[in-house]
């Protein structure tokens, strides 16, 4: 249901992702998630429910974790913006993406992205969280598939590694 | 049917004033927007009747904490991570600190407003009934001035409110007067993290001479606002607790609320679980007051301590800061079986580090100087628990400290085992077992006997 006959402009949006400066043209109220996605290509954000209660399109803004799906673009100009691609450097995986993979913390795949967003938020908080902190810390973020415990081991041994570092 | 971008304006203005003066000049027509936690929702499902925005995330002058001696006042716009983390709110209004942390995940935390939560006036609100019990007032402002409003009057009915159409919430104001208060909160829901309450309950409690001095409940999912249980409270102010006078405070209880059947649960099941709520609070509240009663002075005083005195004077029973921040964040706790129960519970949540901290403060079995930087405290019960252990033969001392050193060598750290009451050579057959484990068997076996100090200590600490 439009309300105007005349169609509403889009808007000059500038915003750092993964640390390269973008300027996307956008509906104000358009999704972040949808702008990371749609307009920048980055599909490693996965929207789960898209309503704020899964966690699949974590990303950090200002290295706050966010629901990207809850994030109307406008409010995310000016900020810096880390996705799932922003993590690995020179091809390598982060420490946290490698401890995932070596304690079986992703199956289907869809939660990971998010899942590894979150954990990295948290240790970026919290650098040698306990066993609470980190069920906490992921409390958000749904996954049907692993049961949880292969993440959490995950999340542990990458603190051991000292991933925040 | 989802909605289109396309459809919906959305501007920023940066500062208060020019929001309220947009607001003055349409009233109604502009709809207020946070950090989205609730208006994105209903935006995504096709629900958001109002077609034009306005931000106010991050507007510096809503996202403030001021604290004066009498009062805190809390800008709308701080999120539940900025109550978390705000000192005041942590010790002095705990119920208000555990409500924001059972909102919703961290990314949630993150966006969602305390301002958003009132305005969005869900029944179901974690931090609502905990405003009411606090007895919280409003300031309201727009473009004509301020006004101040008891958060009390502000819900009217279902999702209706007191704000005009042309009004922002400021701050919401909390007089710093609670610390004698015993506090309670419990949200049931279908599970932890993510779930919206069946039923939650805020209370405060404080007696005098042995009667209710002063008591406040309110509930949230049982009537179509966030309710304050004013009936309740009326009978039981100036009661002495007991089970008949807890009986009767279920039944005004049942009495007083307005539950609904809905997709998250039944009137029926929303009535008994406020009812026992309740019991429960009482049941926490005579614990403290009963004179005489099993009430236990060492606790008693704990309770009452500053955060970093209550840890420093506990952290000799475990060893581990964490383990004495996590037991202290647990406070207020009543009783012997409720200070051990908590102490596993902290204990099994702690990382490896915290863990190997604790294992650090012993000194090695068999030997009897403690390490340099254990306490007083820890070293006189070291002596204790290993007082068997000392009086072993020349022949199993010397193995012992060998296999000591073997452990040493193979794990780097200190044999952890609990020592009460068993000899040295008995000792050295567990020690020589455990040098069998793998890495990770030998730091849970470590990690368990540890537990088990801390308890025989815990023990002792209470009667100290």
């Amino acid at each position: 249901m439009t309300q105007s006959s005349l169609p509403r402009p889009k808007s000059e949006i500038s915003l750092t992702v993964n640390g390269k400066p973008e300027t996307v043209h956008a509906y104000p109220m358009e999704r972040l998630l949808d702008v990371l996605r749609n307009e920048l290509g980055l599909t490693g954000t996965k929207e789960g429910c898209g309503e704020g209660e899964c966690g699949s399109c974590s990303v950090l803004i200002d290295d706050t974790l966010v629901n990207s799906c809850l994030v109307p673009v406008l409010q995310a100009s000016g900020t810096c913006i880390v996705t799932i691609e922003g993590l690995a450097s020179d091809g390598n995986l982060q420490s946290l993406q490698q401890a995932f993979l070596d304690c079986g913390g992703a199956q289907c795949g869809i939660c990971t992205p998010g899942m590894i967003l979150a954990a990295h938020h948290l240790l970026i908080k919290s650098p040698q969280p306990s066993l609470e902190e980190i069920r906490e810390g992921l409390s958000g973020n749904l996954c049907r598939c692993t049961g949880y415990a292969q993440i959490i081991e995950a999340v542990a041994e990458a603190a051991r590694r000292g991933a925040a570092a | 049917m989802r909605s289109h971008p396309v459809d919906y304006e959305l501007v920023a203005h940066g500062t208060l004033p020019a929001v309220l003066s947009l607001l003055a000049r349409e009233p109604g027509a502009w709809l207020p927007i946070a950090g989205g936690t609730d208006v994105m929702v209903q935006f995504a499902a096709g629900k958001l009747p109002a077609r034009k925005l306005v931000s106010i995330w991050n507007l510096p002058e809503l996202r403030r904490f001021d604290v004066t001696p009498d009062e805190i006042q809390i800008g709308a716009g701080c999120t539940y991570t900025d109550l978390r983390q705000n000192e005041c709110v942590f010790r002095e209004f705990p119920l208000l600190s555990r409500a924001a942390r059972w909102t919703g995940g961290i990314a949630n935390q993150n966006r969602g407003t305390i301002g958003g939560n009132i305005v969005n006036a869900s029944p179901a609100a974690d931090s609502l009934p905990a405003l009411l019990v606090y007895e919280a007032d409003l300031l309201l402002i727009s473009s004509h001035g301020e006004r101040r409003l008891p958060y009390a009057n502000f819900h009217l009915d279902y999702r209706r409110t007191q704000l005009a159409p042309d009004e922002l919430i400021r701050a919401v104001c909390l007089k710093r007067h609670f610390s004698t208060y015993l506090p309670y909160a419990r949200k049931v829901g279908a599970r932890n993290a993510q779930a919206i309450a069946k039923v939650c309950l805020a209370a405060l409690g404080r007696f005098s001479a042995g009667r209710v001095e002063d008591v406040r409940l309110a509930l949230g999912s049982v009537a179509p606002v966030p309710l304050r249980l004013l009936e309740t409270e009326r009978f039981l102010k100036g009661k002495q607790i007991d089970p008949h006078c807890i009986h009767a405070a279920k039944l005004i209880v049942a009495a007083e609320i307005r539950p609904i059947s809905d997709i998250r649960s039944t009137a029926q099941y929303r009535t008994a679980v406020a009812a026992n709520l309740v019991a429960e609070f009482l049941g926490q509240l005579r614990a403290l007051s009963a004179p005489g009663e099993k009430k236990n002075i060492r606790l008693e005083k704990w309770n009452a301590e500053r955060a970093e005195d209550a840890a420093q004077s506990i952290l000799p029973c475990c060893g581990s800061k964490a383990w004495a921040r996590g037991m202290t964040a647990r406070r207020p706790i009543l009783d012997e079986a409720s200070l051990l129960a908590a102490s596993d519970d902290v204990w099994n949540a702690l990382s490896e580090s915290d863990w190997l901290e604790a294992f650090r403060s012993h000194p090695r079995i068999g030997e009897s100087h403690p390490p340099a930087h254990a306490s007083t405290q820890s070293a006189a019960w070291s002596g204790e628990e290993q007082g068997k252990a000392a009086l072993a033969e020349e022949a199993v001392r010397l193995a012992l400290a060998e296999a000591n050193r073997a452990y040493e060598r193979r794990f780097h750290r200190t044999f952890i085992v609990c020592a009460s009451g068993i000899s040295a050579s008995e000792i050295l057959a567990i020690l020589l077992r455990r040098l069998q484990n793998e890495d990770s068997t030998e730091l849970r076996e470590a990690a368990g006997q540890q537990r088990k100090i801390a308890q025989i200590r815990l023990k002792k600490w209470l009667s100290s």
